[in-house]
């Protein structure tokens, strides 16, 4: 517990530091390209409108889900898993490919991973700015149920970080986890209800798929974009349960950060 | 004069696996395992404030390894280094981001250092002058040549005013004019009563610029004393060392080998 307090103290103190070099990697990232940042933008656009192609008109157009049209269930959804596909990725490899330059400096080890996963945050703020708009078309139009996107956000960050503070540690000392890591995220966007309903899922596979906090992100964020439910409410058992996994995630992440954060340099 | 660097019975070690399997059996196994490469053994030594101390050595007798642990990049096996105040290196790799320009590097290595922002705005343009590379402050760290590189870390380096300067050979890049402007803003640090520590095979520019040398071999401190009385020493043994036959020089390395495997060390714990 000691080892948690210490990551969170060390997270709000280089707040303004996590910002700046937030952006300095989002630039660093993009240089290269003529379009620039706006490549952070197009990629999950494109990725979009192929599993909106593949999901929603070759399987059956007009399906309705929970009372709302496919595509807009499909979109509400699959604008969160972008950013914790990217953060988790990015944040797994993060301490391993920055150690050398950052080893000298004099800022804690935990904000690597928190200020390459803002950097990705950045991207998923437009991307839901972009969805929203798209919705005012659909006519989805913004509702109440909006002021629940912030709580939403907040949790995706804390399980993105949680989680790779933990891959992070164990990447930098044994590089196959970033495959292991690489191949899970692969098998997480079918585990999850992203690009399928769960109407014909019942028992104990539901029972098991219900574990993956990832779910819980997922329709809360259509809880608020769609205007489902209040989801944290009503779903309170569910919402307890979540920052009980980030919990332990950011114990274990948090102890062997702590104890092989020294010794990072060695392990290259 | 006040002690800026103790150095106590630092060693560092170093594990060489025949395989990645046996990497991973070291990190499991309680004990350790794969072969103990000590790249420095129980080094000692404490330098003042003021102090402006050459390193020298042949290759791979530690030099780098040890202005590594004393800037605090790497931490030591055993023994401990306490320095008061800031340590910066400045080696050749500047450790810059190639994608950024040299301004936006700027504020990322001392935002990095720990500076607030109102800091930075008053240090950039003492950088970018001491720099002096011209419009390629706003070019991307790639365009640079190793030269401009150098310029610009070592700009970084010594503008933010650190306490305790570690050089890694990284003059050899620069041209003469940037070395003597180098060497002027090293003086008035050693008038400042900071500790420098400079790491060079050149002999001449030890002789001119130090006051004290230590001397590594494989790992041990060989000798530590006044330029005067360590350099000619060193000196000495070098031309020995050129003298020995092929099988002398054998027989020197092997026990060297030996040495740096922990085979005269006794077993320590932290």
């Amino acid at each position: 517990m000691k080892a948690v307090i210490q990551i969170i103290i060390e997270q709000i103190n280089s707040f303004y530091l996590i910002l700046r070099l937030s952006s300095f990697e989002l630039k660093s990232e993009n240089n290269n390209n003529y379009l620039g940042i706006l490549w952070e933008v197009i990629n999950p656009m494109i990725q979009i409108g192929i599993y909106w192609f593949v999901f929603g008109t070759i399987r059956g157009s007009h399906r309705m889900v929970d009372g709302v049209p496919f595509v807009q269930w499909l979109l509400a959804g699959i604008v969160v898993w972008f950013f914790v596909y990217q953060g988790i990725l990015h944040g797994s490899k993060s301490v391993y490919t920055r150690i050398r330059m950052i080893a000298k400096m004099s800022f804690p080890m935990s904000a690597i991973p928190s200020f390459v996963i803002i950097s990705k945050f950045y991207q998923h703020l437009i991307l839901v700015g972009i969805i929203v708009i798209i919705f005012q078309f659909m006519g989805q139009f913004v509702s109440i149920h909006y002021i629940m996107l912030p709580y939403f956000m907040f949790a995706t960050i804390a399980l993105i970080f949680s989680f790779s503070l933990i891959t992070s540690t164990l990447s930098t000392i044994i590089r196959d986890v970033q495959m292991v890591v690489q191949s899970l995220l692969r098998v997480l966007i079918y585990m999850t209800p992203i690009l399928w309903t769960m109407e014909g899922v019942k028992g104990w596979v539901r029972d098991i798929l219900v574990l993956n906090p990832l779910w819980y992100i997922v329709d809360g964020y259509r809880a608020s974009l769609l205007g489902t439910s209040w989801y944290p409410v009503t779903h309170w058992h569910y919402t307890i349960y979540f920052w009980a996994v980030i919990l332990v995630f950011m114990l274990i992440g948090s102890v062997v950060h702590v104890k092989f954060r020294d010794r990072f340099v060695d392990f290259l | 004069m006040t002690e800026s660097v103790i150095v106590q019975n630092v060693s560092k070690r170093y594990k060489m696996y025949a395989k990645p399997s046996e990497k991973i059996l070291d990190l499991v196994l309680p004990g350790g395992y794969g072969e103990d490469f000590f790249a420095l053994r129980d080094v000692s030594f404490t330098a003042s404030q003021g102090d402006v101390i050459g390193i020298i050595g042949v290759n791979g007798s530690g030099k780098s390894t040890l202005s590594n642990i004393i800037s605090g990049v790497v931490p030591p096996t055993f023994g401990t280094v306490e320095s008061v105040g800031q340590t910066s290196l400045i080696a050749i790799q500047s450790g810059l981001n190639n994608e950024l320009t040299g301004r936006e590097n700027i504020e990322l290595k001392c935002l990095m250092l720990g500076f607030k922002k109102r800091d930075i705005k008053k240090l950039e343009p003492e950088i970018i002058e001491f720099a002096d590379i011209g419009k390629f402050i706003d070019q991307p760290v790639k365009k640079y040549s190793s030269g401009m590189k150098s310029r610009l870390g070592f700009a970084i380096s010594v503008t933010v005013n650190p306490d305790i300067l570690v050089i890694d050979e990284a003059l050899s890049v620069g041209d003469q004019t940037f070395a003597d402007k180098c060497l002027n803003k090293m003086n008035q640090f050693k008038e400042a009563g900071k500790t420098i520590f400079f790491i060079s095979h050149s002999i001449g520019q030890v002789k001119n610029f130090c006051a004290k040398a230590l001397w590594l071999e494989y790992g041990e401190v060989r000798d530590y004393g006044t330029i005067e009385k360590v350099i000619p020493e060193y000196e000495s043994f070098l031309s020995d060392f050129k003298k020995m036959t092929a099988k002398e020089k054998k027989a020197y390395k092997d026990e060297v080998l030996k040495k740096q495997s922990g085979f005269y060390l006794k077993p320590q714990s932290t």
